[in-house]
């Protein structure tokens, strides 16, 4: 067993082909270890979004290798046809917008894909109900998204990403839409749940206020991914 | 497994409704389209069935007196009576005339018949009110539906009727209403009404349209006879066209409720078509709808399947819903139409198949949407 989560060699995406072909990345290598909360950063439309969409098995690559845990997924193609299994097996993710499915409370909205996988009603809500208690919203468990308020609906959009106990999350600026003091507590939660629960988690932020609460910086640069320590601000803490 | 398809409808449950009742209207028209072909299909067997007659004697070569005109004169029926196996004869007229009432007169069908003959064509079951005919003069039976009441006088060919019986749900198989008149008055009528007609058909040469003239002879046979044998004996021997109660009603059937079948039948089939192209609509923007939400499900990982049986079962229970209150919708309303309309449990089991076999094609119209879905989508990027 290794301690590495997710490990990227030489991954390369460009859109389009000829005089309209755009380079996102060419030749990212890094690596996340369990339990690590990782900030993404690097300039609008430098490829964060779709570096985030690779690892997560949503836009496939143009070429290169990604391994999730001991397994590799990509190696210049899929490696298995059904890249919607691997996410709903092994990852959570977490956007700028809360994307809960209107329709469905709190509750259903969070046990959704764990019943997907196979779980039963009773204990994919029993954990729901755990993790909306850590999250500090148990009281809104059967409201509908439209009751709640920004922050209060990005706390239910994190708990759904946990809801499967995935050991890598990603997520796309989670703090985009909250304000300072609400965003260091999601992004505080997110260290803890790394600590906790042995996650690699990847989070893409334009938020320098949150860096000094992760554990190391990868940061797009000239197309490749470069990783720094962070610089601990102890004014932040 | 959380039952999304339940979600959604509870959901946005009044549009759902609204849009199912909509269709539900359609589907009731079409069981009320399907009603009034089978109610056409009963209308035009009373008459015979009141009669009851076993052989109907008509002219020559025609296909009367419904489907086609016939005349005959009325001392046939003295001949039929003496033909072997035949019980009683009788002579029957009839002709479509109005009944002056108020501003707006009724057009009817009446049937002149012989007070006092062997064959009564009123049947008993039918007459709720008063009785049939006892006097040769000046004696109407009329529908229910005419409007008129018990002893109102109707003045036809500047003569007046008393209303002596009222009978209900009888109609020609063309729809009319029908009325009764003693034989001698139905010809008297069709002679005044017709006096211009009869000048004008002098002057031409044509003659005979006299008041001895009906529309045809009706017999009932003696029991142990064979109907095909005394009717081809009638054949041979008078040279008239002679037709059993069931060719009667087969000539009806296959004349007059054959072209309003395809009429009607062509009329149903497009209806149900924009049932089923506006339920393949409904699904579809319900679909697109839901994309957003459709696209994140992808993304997270939940499998098409779920997602599938989502569309699948939204689209069957608005099938189902619509059904029923289509059938609801043909209940209350299908007694206001001036014919008769007859609502059969099988037609609407026949409806609902076709119902759930467009829903279920219009369902996949959401399942290719769905499968379709890119899940990077989901994400505006
Ligand atoms: N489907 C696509 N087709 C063509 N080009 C694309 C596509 N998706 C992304 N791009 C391009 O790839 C580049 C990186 O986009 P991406 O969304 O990953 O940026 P980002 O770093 O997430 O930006 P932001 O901070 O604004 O979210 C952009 O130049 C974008 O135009
Ligand atoms: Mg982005």
């Amino acid at each position: 067993m290794s301690q590495q989560s997710i490990r990227v060699e030489n991954l390369v995406k460009n859109f389009g082909e000829g005089d309209s072909r755009v380079d996102v990345i060419d030749g990212a290598s890094f690596s996340v270890d369990k339990g690590e909360l990782i900030a993404l950063i690097a300039p609008s439309g430098a490829g964060k979004t779709t570096l985030l969409m690779m690892i997560g098995c949503v836009q496939e690559p143009t070429s290169g290798q990604i391994w999730l845990g001991d397994e590799k997924v990509y190696d210049n193609k899929w490696l298995s046809k059904d890249t919607r299994t691997i996410r709903r097996e092994k990852i959570g993710f977490i956007f700028q917008a809360h994307y809960l499915i209107p329709f469905l409370n709190v509750i259903d909205n969070i046990t959704l894909l764990p019943q997907a996988n196979g779980q039963t009603k009773e204990e994919a809500e029993k954990f729901a109900m755990e993790l909306l208690e850590y999250l500090d919203i148990a009281d809104k468990a059967h409201a509908m998204s439209s009751q709640l308020s920004g922050g209060q609906n990005q706390r239910v959009a994190i708990a759904r990403a946990l809801a499967n106990k995935p050991k890598i999350i990603l997520a796309d600026e989670p703090t985009a839409a909250l304000d300072t003091e609400r965003s260091v507590s999601v992004v505080q939660m997110l260290k803890k749940i790394a600590i906790e629960q042995d996650v690699a988690i990847i989070m893409v932020t334009h938020d320098n206020a949150m860096l000094p609460l992760c554990d190391r910086i990868l940061k797009i640069e000239d197309k490749k991914v470069v990783s720094s320590k962070v610089m601990k601000d102890t004014s932040m803490i | 497994m959380i039952n999304l398809a339940q979600k959604d409808v509870s959901h946005s449950l009044g549009k759902f409704l609204v849009t199912a009742m909509g269709v539900g209207m359609l589907l009731g028209i079409v069981l009320i389209m399907i009603g009034v072909y089978r109610g056409m299909v009963v209308d035009a067997e009373i008459l015979i069935g009141d009669i009851n007659a076993d052989l109907w004697v008509v002219q020559e070569n025609t296909m009367g007196p419904f489907a086609e005109s016939s005349r005959v004169h009325e001392d046939l029926k003295d001949s039929i009576s003496v033909i072997d196996g035949v019980k009683y004869s009788e002579a029957i007229t009839f002709q479509n005339i109005q009944l002056p009432k108020g501003t707006m007169p009724v057009r009817v069908m009446a049937v002149g018949y012989d007070p006092f003959g062997n064959i009564n064509p009123i049947n008993p079951n039918r007459l709720i009110k008063g009785s049939k005919l006892t006097k040769d003069h000046y004696q109407i039976v009329v529908s229910k539906e005419t409007g008129f009441k018990m002893h109102d006088e109707i003045v036809l060919a500047r003569d007046r009727y008393e209303v002596v019986g009222i009978t209900e749900k009888t109609v020609s198989s063309g729809g009319d209403l029908l009325v009764y008149i003693s034989l001698k008055d139905a010809q008297k009528i069709q002679f005044l009404y017709s006096n211009s007609r009869v000048r004008n058909d002098r002057e031409r040469g044509i003659t005979g349209n006299d008041t001895t003239m009906v529309n045809a002879i009706i017999a009932t046979l003696k029991s142990g006879y064979n109907t095909d044998d005394v009717a081809t004996n009638i054949k041979e021997w008078k040279h008239k066209s002679v037709y059993t109660k069931q060719e009667q009603e087969d000539i009806l059937t296959k004349n007059l409720i054959e072209r309003a079948s395809k009429q009607i039948g062509l009329f149903t089939a497009i209806l149900i078509l924009v049932s089923t192209i506006i339920i393949a609509l409904i699904i579809y923007t319900m679909t697109l709808e839901k994309m957003k939400e459709i696209s994140i499900m992808k993304l997270i990982g939940i499998p098409n399947s779920i997602i599938i049986k989502m569309i699948v079962q939204e689209t069957l229970l608005l099938g189902v819903l619509a059904f029923i209150s289509g059938n609801i919708f043909s209940h209350l309303i299908y007694e206001k139409f001036p014919k008769r309309v007859v609502l059969e449990i099988p037609d609407a089991w026949m409806l609902f198949i076709v119902v759930i076999i467009a829903s279920i094609l219009s369902s996949f119209i959401g399942v290719k949407k769905v499968i379709s879905a890119d899940p990077a989508a989901a994400i505006g990027g």
